[in-house]
């Protein structure tokens, strides 16, 4: 059954403020909604049962108006308070101020301080070493540029000059750099092979850290472990981090574990 | 086993203490310990294996040998043999040396053909060092890939 949009909210202890913020609506609007001054939209009804974590025919659309409550009154527009701009003929004439409402004067704000010099960072230092290198310059060349010595830029100064480092590098043809495949991010040869040895039954050889061995038929598999079956018809769960190797033995007897 | 891989061992050992609390304890620098851990290149410097060494009360230089055998050297190593179809000698942690040449290999297991009837399965947490041992001039630029790991 639906319900009021105030009801289910407090049901949630959610303030108004909240849920408009969910819901990414303004809060003016929520609460009009809430007093039943206006019906919810079909756009916002989504979001805001999304908000509420409800369905939207939980919401009502148009919310009653809580009882007890005094009727919701919108506030007076800002711009009423403020100097009308050029007025053109057609335009009516501006509302004056309420009585009595005042417009805060603002302060001016004060004037920003300059960031106080910091010395370097030194991933500046190494992206700066690094840079020197790619461009095939020493760092007596690069302060004959500048004009000054590399110690004596603060933070700012070395990331401008880092900055037209960086574009110079861009105009330099780079090496071409073949990367290795490394398949690291795959298990899957391992988990084909179980996989093949599990649907053949094949029995397999595992030596574990400790020394000991088991031998059995692979029933299952994970990432971690492996689950065979001894010749004794006992399943044993073999986690991966214990294991050294496995194997196919030929032709081998089953071996049991052994301490 | 690479340094990460020891280290995770040890922590394991320690009752699972998670690597922020090694951090707090010691004066590792934010985040290193984790790096240390679960990236596959060499990461962190002597100091970090001293101060590291000293937490767990393990040997210096247990810790240091390992740094120079991280998992991504291990890949190189076994992408080119694999690639140069040349056999590859491998120390494990049980003492066992096997060799033979690269059938397959991934995240977690190398298969050997070692000259038996059956590939030889290594998990590669098991493998302490290996010979011959790739230049790192070989495969620099695969250093950069530097993938995390998922575990």
């Amino acid at each position: 059954m639906a319900e009021n949009l105030w009801f289910l909210r407090e049901q949630k202890k959610l303030s108004v403020a909240t849920l408009a913020s969910r819901a990414g609506l303004p809060i003016g609007l929520v609460m009009e909604y809430e007093s039943g001054q206006r019906s919810i939209d079909r756009r916002h009804l989504t979001r805001l049962a999304r908000a509420l974590y409800v369905e939207e025919s939980d919401i009502k659309l148009q919310s009653d108006p809580r009882p007890g409550a005094p009727p919701l009154e919108r506030q007076p527009s800002r711009e009423a308070g403020r100097p009308a701009p050029a007025a053109s003929p057609s335009a009516p004439p501006a509302q004056p101020a309420p009585a009595g409402r005042k417009i805060r004067e603002r302060p001016p704000r004060p004037k920003a301080v300059g960031r106080p010099s910091l010395p370097p960072r030194p991933s500046q230092l190494a992206h700066l070493e690094n840079l020197l290198k790619r461009l095939n310059k020493t760092a007596a060349e690069l302060e004959a540029e500048l004009g000054k010595p590399l110690a004596g830029l603060d933070r700012r100064a070395l990331s401008t000059v880092l900055r037209d480092l960086q574009a110079k590098l861009k105009g330099v043809p780079q090496p071409v750099r073949r990367r290795a495949y490394l398949p690291e991010a795959v298990d899957e040869f391992e988990a084909r092979y179980l996989a093949a040895a599990q649907s053949a039954g094949d029995r397999l050889l595992f030596t574990l850290f400790d020394g000991s061995t088991v031998a059995g038929q692979v029933v299952g598999f994970s990432p971690y472990s492996i689950t065979v079956r001894t010749a004794d018809g006992a399943e044993v769960t073999l986690n991966k981090l214990a294991l050294v190797s496995y194997t196919r033995p030929a032709a081998a007897p089953a071996q049991e574990p052994t301490p | 086993m690479s340094l990460g891989d020891y280290l995770r061992l040890l922590r394991a050992r320690r009752g699972g203490v998670t690597p922020w609390e090694i951090e707090a304890a010691t004066a590792l620098p934010k985040g290193l310990y984790r790096q240390m851990e679960q990236r596959y290149r060499a990461m962190g410097d002597e100091e970090a294996i001293r101060i590291l060494a000293d937490y767990y009360g393990v040997p210096y230089e247990e810790l240091r040998w390992r740094h120079d055998w991280p998992r991504k050297a291990l890949s190189r190593t076994l992408f080119a043999a694999s690639l140069a179809q040349r056999p590859l000698t491998l120390y494990l942690w049980n003492g066992q040396v096997v060799t033979g040449k690269v059938v397959w290999w991934d995240l977690g297991a190398v298969a050997l053909d070692t000259g038996a009837a059956e590939p030889l399965i290594v998990q590669r947490h098991a493998v302490e060092r290996w010979a011959p041992r790739l230049e790192d001039a070989t495969g620099e630029a695969a250093d950069d890939e530097d993938a995390e790991e998922a575990s």
